[in-house]
């Protein structure tokens, strides 16, 4: 069984496996599984429910949570496949923008609740720091020395909200800068990021 | 107005990073339509902060994939939407609307048409059935939330709070005696409605169940009831599922 299947593919390292060079086999899968295909929406798990899982629980902090997101995101490109455009970007990016927004609208509504304070005050403290889980990969260090090519506002910036799900407003407060700041340096944040990772 | 479009313009980081509040996110999306230059630069920031997500990866636990594939497989797709290729939701729903209204009148006239022809009307009706689910797994506000059924099994369910419907599907559902049968329900702020019994097919695999009538709030509950149905629930839900944030 597909089971099995796991078993055969656990000594590689698909999780990760560097993105670019999985980007246009993803976008043919992701294009195959529009039309409904099973054995491509397999495959299209094996390469992106890793990703999905890593940056949910990057953002929510709560590992069972993540993995609850990381289950409805997988459902979700398979029923939402049709929507993507290879034209308009690739797999990577449509099927982590979706897993962000998931965990970001998730960790929004729990912060409107009570927690908001004490998850400010962690957010703060650690908002850099390097996941434990996190597989050891080129990939991973080339984000990290593209990230710390930025200066330190950009990063915080980038980082907050990126990897700490607040808004641009939110991410002024905590650091006491104005909002328009903050958003000018995740633009320029940004555009820094895409040069250094050499986004086609 | 030149000020404004350039500060809007400046959102685009932000934007790309998810980093803005839901009413901003919605002008943005607007402006995005008409402007060319911001959507490629949205674009390459989603692409770069791609990148921030993957670097993150960790391996998920191996006994999720299979559970996580078949859901998947059990649940229906999204028909692509070729008015949203340019941004504006509203502009799709506009377009959109014309040709619901014409497969129902459609429907309708044919049922008319066809009088007493029995077997004709179920047809019609299921047609209809079947545009309606794909309606709702389509809706542009359509958030899929999935839960473990108690008795085992796994439900998802679809729900556009637009359309006040959700597509309910399973699979996995322990197989219940003759004398039994899977009811679902809503159950909400406006109490508990009963809304279809279940019928169980392919081996375990349930769904697509219409729900309709749904208001904000409302979860979806699935009862094991006797087989004939019950107007309230006679037992603790084995599932109840959450609307999910459109």
């Amino acid at each position: 069984m597909s089971q099995g299947r796991w078993r055969d593919r656990a000594g590689d390292d698909a999780v990760a496996r560097p993105v670019h060079r999985a980007a246009p086999a993803l976008n043919d899968l992701l294009t195959a599984v529009a039309r409904g295909d099973e054995r491509a929406y397999d495959a299209v798990y094996d390469l992106t429910s890793g990703w999905v899982l890593g940056i949910a629980r990057k953002v929510l902090r709560d590992p069972a949570l993540a993995e609850e997101v990381m289950q409805e995101v997988m459902l979700e490109v398979w029923r939402l496949a049709s929507r993507f455009d290879p034209a308009r970007g690739s797999g990577t990016s449509w099927v982590m923008t979706l897993a962000h927004r998931r965990a970001v609208d998730l960790v929004r509504s729990e912060r409107s609740h009570a927690v908001r304070e004490l998850r400010a005050a962690t957010a703060v403290i650690d908002y850099d720091d390097v996941t434990e889980a996190v597989e050891a990969s080129l990939e991973a260090e080339r984000v990290q020395r593209c990230l710390s090519s930025l200066t330190s506002l950009q990063r915080e910036c980038v980082s907050l909200a990126y990897y700490g799900g607040y808004t641009y407003a939110e991410v002024a407060e905590l650091l006491g800068v104005p909002s328009g700041t903050v958003k000018t340096r995740m633009r320029d944040g940004l555009i820094k990021l895409r040069d250094c990772l050499g986004v086609p | 107005m030149a000020s404004g479009d350039h500060d809007l313009h400046m959102l685009a980081g932000a934007y790309a990073l998810d980093a803005v509040a839901d009413d901003e996110r919605a002008r943005f999306t607007e402006h995005l339509a008409g402007c060319a230059l911001c959507r490629a630069e949205v674009g390459e920031f989603r692409e770069a902060a791609a990148r921030l997500g993957t670097a993150q990866a960790v391996r998920p636990r191996p006994e999720l994939r299979d559970p996580v594939i078949r859901s998947a497989l059990n649940t229906g797709q999204a028909g692509p939407v070729i008015a949203e290729r340019q941004g504006s939701p509203t502009a799709s729903r506009r377009r959109r609307v014309p040709v619901l209204l014409t497969a129902a009148a459609a429907a309708v006239a044919a049922a008319i048409g066809i009088g007493t022809h029995y077997a004709d009307v179920a047809d019609q009706r299921s047609a209809t059935r079947a545009r309606t689910v794909a309606t709702v797994l389509s809706a542009p506000d359509a958030v899929l939330r999935m839960a473990h059924v108690r008795s085992g099994g796994m439900a998802v369910v679809v729900t556009s709070r637009r359309e006040h419907m959700a597509v309910f599907f399973a699979n996995g559902l322990r197989s219940l005696p003759g004398a039994k049968r899977y009811e679902l329900w809503l159950m909400g702020p406006n109490g508990e409605r009963p809304a279809g019994m279940l019928a169980v097919h392919r081996k375990d695999m349930a769904g697509p169940a219409l729900i309709t009538g749904m208001s904000a709030g409302d979860m979806v509950g699935l009862t094991v009831e006797p087989a004939s149905g019950s107007l309230r629930p006679t037992s603790a839900p084995v599932v109840l599922v959450r609307q999910g944030r459109p």
